[in-house]
Formats: structure tokens, sequence, C-alpha cells
């Protein structure tokens, strides 16, 4: 039965479409802005605090992105991000982990690649284990749910000391090494004009390579196949369904996906930190609620389901939040009283806070919805 | 009506087997059976609350019966998980167009070709089948061609009139190269002009493509200008099947009509 649907079309042939012009702003645009991040490290120099704040915004992105395609594309509400962070920053700990160098800890000392892509992979598959409950639930209730994983992590993290090193000291992680390419300062360093390429330039890169492989196989997901069933399960189950999408499988994947998503974003937490610690508490910390509703902001900020809305959201939200901080270092701000304790933390959540507020009044469509507003201005009309 | 068409191949008869259906007390159908002749434009009608649109799900696969079975071919449909039946060549269209409203009409009508492509995450992050996809492209080009939708394209379905948005539901189904194409009130919310030309269309798309239509409808202009053979329900039950001008003297065909207020239904 089947060689009979790739059957020749009965109706007349027609033309094959021409190709599609390349769009020389955009094309020109794109180099410009991957040349401008290849030479940050120039750039900031020897401010190595400002290539930290950078590189924290590539954390926003690639967990951020791995948000939106779930919430945005599949409309799964989801707030235990900060849960699949923990999962895989502790994996990447535990695989790539020298016994001899942390004694009572489990450490596996498999090659660091080996255990980002571990780490990757386990938060895969927690997720995975999360999808007959995110198969059943739906929106808020979904939201609920998936918050409870927060608190998971926060109870698991705080007993398994064998494997987080506990609340108190936390443990290292393993240098990331590349063939033998070490992700740490040595001495003599290779350096691009005149700027020594130290620890900070090279998790630079590598954060890089992270950020934009993320934003690359997701964009290519949602044009794809695997993106047209998440929107279909979306906007309707029954119809995706007639159309011979599997529903619970795509809501599954989807799910995994995104875990996955959020394990790569935790493995480069751990490297920024230069630490794995689970959190004191639920509400502050590298792996809590806050964390959760920062990423929640960050897919709304940059419009549900488009990935570089994610990354607008990360500059806005991740982004401003160390901005913040390294001004208190750096120039002392939020130093004086009269700041009523008003820390860089606090304020950039007031920040992102009025930004959530204002894209959902005025343009619910996100960053996303106004840059093709801007970019429409500079493109060629196409005929209706 | 219209001479036989050249059938599509693999086009097979739809046997609804004796099928009852029940809610808790209600008893939605109560051992219908009819057949769709292969390359038959077939109606399903009947009053309001007549059980319809349950008998449509049941085929369909989103109810599942209480007794009897839907047969395509060998193939008995009842037995399967609804989503299988894409790829048995079964595509559907809605009643409330069930598209995806910010997506082009390009990327609503290739979900079609879902069932008969492959690939998940990594294949399409990484771009593998992208040479297969633009050949699925340009057949849902041509599909849309053939429904008069093709100059809309790249427009977001939000952005389209009903009666646009109905046929590229209509497009979608079709992308599933479906030997059983299954219509849920086509005509619902369209203007007499829109009705007539949706006549059209379905009579052509028989002809052209060679297949089954089931549809279910409630202007009976349509159903008695294009169905070559008409099943009426009333109450669940079957009252009457055939030609449609044996089913229109049909008189328990009439009273049923007369009871549920004929003015309107004519």
């Amino acid at each position: 039965m089947s060689d009979t649907i790739t059957e020749a079309p009965p109706s007349v042939p027609r033309p094959v479409a021409a190709p599609k012009k390349r769009n020389w702003i955009k094309i020109a645009a794109t180099v410009l802005l991957v040349l401008f991040l290849v030479a940050l490290p120039i750039l900031t120099g020897s401010q190595v605090a400002y290539l930290k704040v950078a590189q924290y915004i590539l954390i926003g992105t690639v967990g951020g992105i791995g948000l939106t395609l779930l919430v945005g594309q599949a409309g799964q509400l989801s707030l235990a991000h900060p849960f699949f962070l923990l999962v895989g920053a502790v994996s990447y700990a535990v695989l790539a982990g020298d016994p001899a160098e942390s004694p009572g800890l489990v450490g596996l000392g498999f090659p660091p690649l080996l255990a980002v892509i571990g780490a990757v992979v386990i938060c895969g598959l927690v997720g995975l284990a999360f999808a007959p409950v995110a198969g059943r639930l739906r929106g808020i209730y979904l939201g609920v749910a998936s918050l409870s994983l927060v608190f998971l992590g926060l109870w698991l993290g705080q007993s398994l000391e064998l494997f987080t090193g506990g609340t108190s000291s936390g443990r290292p992680p393993p240098t990331f090494e590349l063939f033998g390419f070490a992700f740490s300062t040595t001495t003599p360093a290779p350096t691009i004009a005149g700027v020594p390429i130290q620890k900070q330039q090279r998790l630079w890169y590598l954060f890089l390579v992270f950020a934009l492989g993320a934003y690359f196989l997701a964009r290519g997901a949602i044009n794809s196949r695997i993106g047209r069933s998440w929107r279909a399960v979306r906007d309707n189950e029954a119809a995706a369904t007639a159309m011979g999408v599997n529903v619970a499988r795509v809501k599954a994947g989807a799910f995994t996906i995104s875990s996955a998503f959020a394990g790569l974003a935790g493995v480069m937490t751990a490297l920024w930190l230069d630490l794995v610690k689970p959190d004191e508490n639920e509400f502050t910390g590298n792996y809590s609620l806050t964390v959760a509703i920062a990423f929640l902001a960050i897919v709304i900020i940059g419009g549900l389901g488009s990935v570089p809305g994610a990354v607008v959201g990360a500059i806005v939200v991740y982004g401003l939040q160390q901005f913040f901080l390294l001004g208190a270092n750096q120039f002392g701000w939020f130093a004086d009283a009269q700041f009523g304790g008003l820390s860089a933390v606090i304020l950039s959540a007031f920040v992102y806070g009025a930004a959530v507020v204002l894209v959902v009044l005025f343009e619910p469509g996100g960053a996303a919805a106004i840059g093709r507003r801007l970019t429409s201005r500079f493109t060629p009309r196409k005929e209706r | 009506m219209t001479s036989a068409p050249t059938l599509r191949e693999g086009v097979v008869d739809l046997v609804v087997d004796d099928v009852t259906l029940r809610f808790g007390g209600i008893t939605a159908l109560d051992g219908v059976s009819f057949t769709v002749a292969p390359g038959t434009v077939h109606a399903l009608i009947g009053p309001n609350g007549a059980g319809k649109s349950s008998c449509f799900n049941v085929i369909s696969g989103l109810y599942r019966p209480t007794e009897g079975r839907v047969r395509l071919g060998e193939q008995v449909l009842t037995d399967l998980r609804p989503h299988r039946l894409a790829a048995l060549g079964v595509g559907r269209s809605f009643q409330n167009i069930a598209l995806s409203p910010g997506s082009t009409v390009r990327d609503n009508v290739m979900l079609g070709r879902h069932s008969l492509t492959r690939g998940g995450f990594l294949s399409g992050g990484l771009r593998l089948g992208s040479k297969t996809e633009r050949k699925h492209l340009a057949r849902v080009e041509e599909i849309c061609d053939f429904l008069g939708v093709a100059d809309r394209l790249d427009s977001p379905v939000s952005a389209l009139p009903y009666g646009v948005a109905k046929r590229v539901d209509i497009a979608r189904a079709l992308a599933c190269e479906p030997i059983l194409l299954l219509l849920d009130e086509p005509a619902a919310g369209l203007d007499g002009t829109e009705t007539a030309e949706m006549a059209v269309t379905i009579s052509e798309l028989r002809d052209a493509l060679g297949i089954s239509v089931l549809l279910v409808e409630h202007d009976m202009g349509l159903v008695m200008g294009i169905a070559d053979r008409v099943t009426v329900l009333d109450f669940g039950r079957l009252i009457a099947d055939g030609v449609p001008s044996e089913v229109q003297s049909d008189p328990a065909v009439i009273s049923a009509y007369l009871g549920v207020g004929a003015e309107e239904e004519n």
C-alpha cells in the first residue's frame, strides 16, 4: 500500500519554484555578528569580568533555546529547567571527576568531552522519565507539576553528597579538555593580537561553540518534520493525530530534548562557576525557583518559540543580572544605604519583570515579533 | 453523477460493520453498517444529534466503538491507534478548521506529509533531509495549487478568510496522499458561492485523484449535487442508504427531517 502514496501527481505539473533570492543584508549581518563574537576576547582584553558576563549570557542562551522549544513550539509549560541544569552539572562532575583528586566523592574519570555528552544524554533520559506526567498534564497544571522537580533537585542535591559534594563545599568540576588541550590557564599561553588566550578566553570559545551548535540544531529542528509535529501537537492534538503524529511520543520527545539543552546549560554553569554546589534553599542559587522564573522570562521576552528571541531574552535576563553584579563589584553600585538593600540580582529581577509585563501588554510576540517587523522594512516585500 | 474515474492504486472499500457506540447510558450509534465503494463520493447525513459526527470520529479512530468494527480493505481500522490511519491512506479535514494559526499555509500543509516522511530532532537539526524536504514541498505546492490556495503559501493561516482556511484544511488532508478522504462538514460556515465552489472542488478532486470521499454535511444542496451515495442516520440508527434520488423520496428520511424542521435543511 505504501508504494501507492508516492505516485506521480495527477494535476498538471507546474514549474518548480525559482530558488529563493539570497538576502545579502541578513548574511552580512550574520557574518558581522559571528566575527564580533569570535573577536570578543580580544575586544575585552584584560577586562575578563566583561567576558564572564558574555559567557553567562551564552548559558542563558543554551538553556533558553531548550525551553522555548518546549514551551513555545511544543506548547508544554515547564518550570523544571533548573532541576535539569543541576542534573547536568552534577552528571558532568561525576562522569569526568577524578576520584584521586576529590576523595570521598564519586568520580568515574571519563574524558571531559565524553562526560559532557554523557551529562546531556542523562538529562535527556531524566526528562524522558518525566514524560508520563508531561504527557498527561497541560498548561499551568504541567507547570506546577514540573515545579516539583526543582524541590526534588534541592533535596537530592543536599542528600546525595557523594555526588554533589554537599551544600557547604560542593565539588570542583573537572577542567574541560579536548584532545589534550586544557581549558585552563597555562604558561606560556597562545596569544591573539597581543591578548593571551587563557582559561576564560578558552571557555568563551567553548561556550560559543556550544551556543552556536544549540542554535543551529534548534533552528533546523523547528523548520523540519519534528518542528511541524511540535506545533501540530501544541495547536490541536486531534488534528495532529489525524495527520499521523503520535502525540504522546512527540510530547515525550520535546521534553527530552528540552531537558538535554538544559543539561548542557548545567555543564556550562559548572564550568563558569568553577564549582558544582547544590543550593541551600529553594529561592536563591543557581538551580532554584528564581532560575526557573528567569528562564521563563527569557522565553517570554524573546517571544514564545523563537530561537533568536531566546538569545535576546538571555541578553536581557542573564546579561542584566551579571551587568549589575559587575557594577556592584567593580564600581560599588548598590553599596549605599539609600538603595535599601537592593542587590544586583533583585534589581535585575525588577528590570526583566518589567520587561515581561511590557511584552505581554504591548507585544505578545516578544522580541521575535519586533525583529520581524524591523526586518520586513529592509527586505523586499513578497507578493501576497 | 459523473462517470467512474480512474482509481488511484490501492483504493479499496471502507466498510462500517455493525458499529455501536455507547457513552454511559446513551447510545450514540446503534448497529450502523454501510460501505463506501472505491472512488465514490459518499455522504453521511442526518438531523442534528443523529450520530454523524460520532460515526465520523469512529471511522477516523478518535472514538473506539463499543461493538462492531471499521475496515479499510482488509485492514481493521478500529484495532489501530488513531495516528496510524494517515499512513494507511486516510486523510481527514475538520469542521472547525484545526490548523496552526500562527504557521504559514505551506507549513500547515507540510504537516500532512508527516506519515510519508521520516526524521526526528537530530536529522532535522542537522538538516539531513533537506533534499527530500524540497521534493515534498514541491508536492505541497501542487496540492495547494489544485485547491486554489497556492498564492497564499507564505501567509499565516490566521490572516486568511474563513473560506480559504477551509480549503487549506482540505489541502492538508490531501497532502497525506489518501485513498480515502474524510471531510467533516466541508461547507460549514461558507457562503453560497463558496459552497458551490467547494462542491466543484470535491467532485474534481475525486475525479482527478480517483479516491473515495466520505463527507458529513448539513447542506443538502451540496450533498444531493455531488454525492454518489447517501447514508442517512437518525437517533444513531441507519434509516436509509442509497443514491440521492432514492433517499430523497424515502418516507423514513422525510419524516426524520420533517420532525426536526425540514425548512432549515432545504
